[in-house]
């Protein structure tokens, strides 16, 4: 069996941030990567958020394929026939290095890729992991098709449902409650009318998260990020919501419904959808999440369960990045004791505890038990809306005094045993 | 057995292409190698795999040789780049002209190509370059046996309606058509070396071919203009049940189409 | 503008194939505007049949009548046209992108030092008469219009039903009979034997029309219904990339990117969603019919008409709609 010295399976954001950090470790690292290039089968609403990233690999980042640079976070709430937005702006956010950018992970990862392989790591595409190789527990290797490679060390980086962490033996089964499907159309639309609809400067971008009735009582919501000259235009649905209330095809439906809106179909006018993608996203926080090591193998990325919804935002691509350097890190110094053993690589986990990436994933563990709850994405939304719309609504009728209208609204919607209940549970992120 | 096998980078099936004006096209970065071209591979290794050999693949292109480095993964011994600045615009006369200008100075039992390029699917090169040696051709092949003692190939050539069983004489050049072989797909470990491996440059001087002999001066073809394909009108789709929607689509297939 | 416009007359089992017509009325139409004679090009033997076809389409026939041409090889038919070319100097030398066309026309091309332009789906006139060939690239993504140097003739090879066949055509061709001078020594390749495909009709890439199912037809003996669908209208059954890899079809009736390009006049597509590999085959087809259970299925953005609807009750009330209509003629 011919032998290399690492192994990451997946070229994604994590197993590509891995081999970068090995690359010139005089070690040989092979990333096989599933599709036919790197971020052909990737896909985020989304948005990357480079300062926590900056300080474990900061060099790279100068001519990497950005799109925009966020400087507007939008929030809408949406009733089944109105809707109420807020818009919040900032000079920081124009502050160098730039907090978040979006970007279209084709175009991302395949750049990556290019510079892994320039640094001196192999990736190799078209190329999916079969199985592991085991000796006496210890995982000494993969097969690929009728192809056995051994490695000291096997990264597995193969995304949300980590075939390799069941094969190690490392997870439990999946639960469809953990997990949301995220679909979406890239929308072309010229760049200065997207710099028009979203009334930021040229290369500025914006960030929109939507709620309530376009998931149709499903937990879940829409997204929209501002691309160069595109819109990344998508709905996330809870599995289990979706496994019990809607077919696929309905799903689908949908996003279509979606565009239909006028508060979309007014910012996406003009434009020609250029490409469909879906993909799985993890939301059951660390309560997802498998055993990070074993003996000879390390997991990262989405593998890990390293994805968190923080509600304002979604976070994942830093920790798939992060990860992805420390188990780097992690590998160099095992390979210096040439100890790849559990208790060796236990070192991962720790690096991981120290940063940010399991410090939020403890501090917002209590997110999907707030999801949970229906009325977040029913009821909530439809009263801010109606609530703003009893206030603004002038016909024939003199207007009551706003105090009086607002406190009989309130009272009537939110001071009940429910909604203390809620704010109680709301607490917790 | 010595063989060369000519391949040819071509974009992706699935890259998107855009008509930038009437003699610029816009070409999605993502290229592979012709499948034509591995089938020519494949077909080569195999032929050493029998009788011994050498199997060297080459190609005439200034920018990419993933192309060769497949070759290379699948099993090929070693790889050839010609390049030139002088070939930008060369059209396939003068891409035959280049390769020809190399292999006549080579001893060969057999050259392979695909038999037609996936971008450009003219299927030049391969026949034109057997005139340019005076070597035997056959197109579009689709079953290869080989006497390596008495120098000879049994073939079996794909025509319409049918299959033409042939015999030639080596040295030959044959086009290689799907459904000969299936290529084989690269070990992890070979394609590894193959993106190690040292590719051999090329150049005009070397191949005694002057400037003027390649290139856009040297076009006998040339792309006057690039257009869109035509846009059908939007589908006509019969509305009506069954078995209405039966018999208006025959009405309108004889009447409007007049296609019956 | 002097000189001529050749046809390469190719034959099969005596007869002229229809491309071959195709091609000498487009030629007899250039010749109306550029006052050019037009010729048809016949090699081989045993062909009295086929020059009497010939002769209302061609101003003159030229004839090299040996059994040497018979079967079609490179070495025979190259020897054989090259001098006459170089004799008589046609500006334009046409033939059928077919196996033969496309085997011989890009050596005979670089043996006489001139422009090739194969497989064209249109052919017209530019500035002072000069061809113009049209033709698609990357499978038919983007179209190409093509010019020649000035050498000559300019050659192109052209898809069946490209050109429609003059029904009056009011040429009489003048036969030349040239004497072939093929040393034996030249024929290098022999053809040993030829094999007809089972339940040969006319190849799909010649057929006027062609029907095919995909993997909407869920098992091979469901074919049955195609074909008798097919044996009603005079079709071809063509078929994709998925029932061919599940071996349920030939290679040879593969539509598509890695199989052959069909330009027919009427093409049904049954049971096939439309992937971009397939639909790039059929571009070039005149009209083209889809029925498919799936609404959204790519196949009706590349269709005229379509029917969203069950193939397996769709065609064969189809078919017995044809026969009742075809039969009351």
């Amino acid at each position: 069996m011919e032998k290399v010295d690492v192994i990451i399976v997946g070229g994604g954001l994590a197993g590509l941030s891995c081999a970068y950090e090995l690359a010139d470790s005089g070690m040989t690292v092979l990333v096989l990567e599933r599709g036919d290039f790197s971020g052909s089968k990737n896909v985020t609403g989304g948005r990357l958020y480079l300062r926590p990233i900056l300080p474990y690999l900061p060099d790279i980042w100068k001519e990497a394929p950005f799109e925009r640079h966020v400087v507007k976070e939008i929030f809408t709430a949406m009733g089944k026939h109105n809707s109420t937005t807020f818009e919040f702006y900032s000079d920081r956010f124009k502050e160098e290095p730039y907090p978040s950018y979006t970007i279209l992970r084709a175009k991302f990862d395949r750049w990556f890729a290019e510079l892994v392989s320039e640094k001196g790591s192999f990736v190799i595409p078209q190329k999916t992991v079969d199985d592991l190789i085991k000796e006496n527990g210890k995982v000494i290797g993969v097969k690929s098709g009728d192809e056995e490679i051994g490695a000291d060390c096997v990264v597995a980086a193969d995304g949300i449902l980590s075939f390799l962490s069941e094969k190690a033996g490392l997870r439990k089964p999946f639960q469809p409650k953990h997990f949301a499907l995220g679909f979406k159309e890239v929308i072309q639309l010229d760049p200065k009318t997207i710099e028009d609809r979203f009334r930021v400067a040229e290369g500025e971008g914006a960030a929109q998260l939507f709620f309530g009735a376009l998931t149709q009582g499903m937990m879940g919501g829409g997204f929209l990020y501002t691309n160069k000259d595109s819109l990344s235009l998508g709905l996330v649905i809870g599995l289990h919501a979706l496994n019990s209330k809607a077919t696929r095809e309905e799903v689908y439906k949908l996003l279509d419904r979606f565009k239909e809106r006028p508060e979309i179909k007014n910012i996406i006018r003009g434009g020609e959808t250029v490409e469909y993608s879906a993909h799985l996203i993890t939301e059951g926080g660390i309560y997802n999440m498998p055993k990070l090591y074993t003996d000879g193998m390390l997991m990262v990325g989405d593998a890990a369960g390293l994805g968190l919804n923080m509600l304002f935002t979604v976070r994942g691509m830093e920790y798939a990045i992060v990860s992805g350097v420390l188990a780097a890190r992690t590998i160099k110094e095992a390979k210096a004791k040439n100890d790849f053993s559990a208790s060796s690589l236990a070192k991962y986990e720790k690096l991981l505890n120290e940063s940010f990436i399991l410090k939020e994933m403890h501090t917002f563990k209590n997110t999907l038990a707030v999801l949970e709850n229906e009325r977040l994405f029913t009821k909530y939304p439809q009263v801010i809306s109606d609530l703003f719309e009893k206030v603004m609504w002038v016909d024939e009728n003199p207007k009551e005094e706003i105090y009086k209208t607002k406190i009989a609204e309130l009272k009537k919607q939110f001071f009940n045993l429910e909604t203390l209940k809620d704010w109680w549970q709301f607490r917790k992120i | 057995m010595e063989i060369y096998v000519l391949v040819k980078q071509v974009p992706d099936p699935e890259a998107m292409i855009k008509v930038k004006s009437d003699t610029e096209l816009e070409i999605e970065n993502k290229y592979f190698t012709s499948y034509f071209d591995e089938v020519a591979i494949e077909a080569g290794l195999k032929l050493k795999e029998k009788f011994g050999g050498k199997v060297t693949v080459l190609t005439v292109d200034n920018r990419r040789v993933d192309a060769l480095r497949r070759g290379i993964s699948m099993g090929a011994d070693e790889a050839l780049q010609i390049t030139d600045p002088a070939l930008e615009g060369s059209d396939p006369f003068a891409i035959a002209r280049t390769l020809s200008a190399y292999l006549k100075e080579k001893s060969f039992d057999l050259i392979l190509a695909g038999r037609q390029a996936m971008d450009d699917d003219a299927g030049i090169v391969g026949p034109a370059v057997a005139e340019c040696l005076g070597i035997p051709h056959i197109h579009s092949i689709i079953g290869l046996e080989v006497d390596d003692q008495k120098k000879e190939a049994k073939v079996v050539r794909e025509v319409e309606n049918g299959r033409e069983n042939l015999t030639c004489p080596l040295p030959a050049l044959f086009t290689c058509q799907k459904g000969l072989n299936t290529p084989r797909i690269p070990l992890v470990m070979n394609v590894m070396k193959a993106m190690k491996a040292q590719i051999k440059k090329v150049d005009l001087a070397s191949l005694n071919l002057k400037p003027a002999d390649v290139g856009s001066q040297a076009a006998q073809i040339k792309v006057q203009r690039y257009l869109l394909p035509p846009k059908r009108p939007p589908v006509k789709i019969i509305k009506e049940d069954f078995p209405e929607n039966v018999k208006t689509l025959v009405k309108l297939l004889r009447e409007e189409a007049k296609a019956i | 503008m002097p000189n001529e416009i050749w046809v390469l007359a190719e034959h099969q089992d005596g007869k002229i194939k229809k491309i071959v017509f195709e091609l000498l009325s487009a030629a007899i139409d250039f010749s109306k505007k550029t006052v050019q004679e037009v010729a048809a090009l016949l090699l081989g033997s045993g062909l009295e049949e086929a020059v009497k076809s010939l002769t209302p389409f061609a101003d003159k026939i030229y004839l090299m009548e040996d059994p040497v041409f018979i079967p079609y090889t490179s070495d025979t038919y190259l020897t054989g046209i090259a001098p006459l070319i170089k004799e008589h100097q046609p500006s334009i030398l046409l033939g059928g992108a077919t196996s033969t066309g496309k085997d011989l026309f890009p050596r005979l091309a670089m043996h006489l030092q001139t422009g090739y332009v194969p497989d064209c789906t249109g052919l017209s006139f530019g500035e002072n008469g000069k061809l113009v060939a049209k033709r698609p690239l990357f499978g038919g993504k983007v179209f190409a219009e093509i010019v020649f140097s000035e050498a000559r003739p300019q050659m192109a090879t052209v898809r069946n039903n490209t050109f429609l066949v003059n029904d009056k055509p009011d040429r009489t061709a003048k036969v030349i009979s040239v004497s072939a001078q093929i040393a034996p020594s030249i024929i290098k390749k022999k053809v040993t034997g030829f094999e007809k495909a089972a339940g040969a009709k006319l190849d799909i890439t010649e057929a006027d029309i062609v029907v095919a199912a995909g993997r909407g037809i869920k098992a091979p003996e469901n074919f049955k219904i195609i074909e008798d669908l097919a044996e009603t209208i005079h079709a071809s059954v063509g078929t994709t990339r998925a029932t061919v890899d599940e071996g349920w079809r030939d290679l040879k009736d593969q539509i598509g990117k890695s199989g052959k390009n069909i330009s027919a006049k009427l093409y049904m597509a049954f049971g096939i969603s439309g992937a971009i590999h397939h639909v790039l085959g059929i571009s070039t087809c005149k009209t083209v019919v889809a029925v498919d259970t799936d609404p959204n299925a790519l196949i009706f953005n590349y269709a005229d008409y379509g029917i969203v609807g069950d193939l397996f009750q769709i065609v064969p009330a189809l078919t017995e709609e044809l026969k009742r209509v075809l039969a009351s003629e």
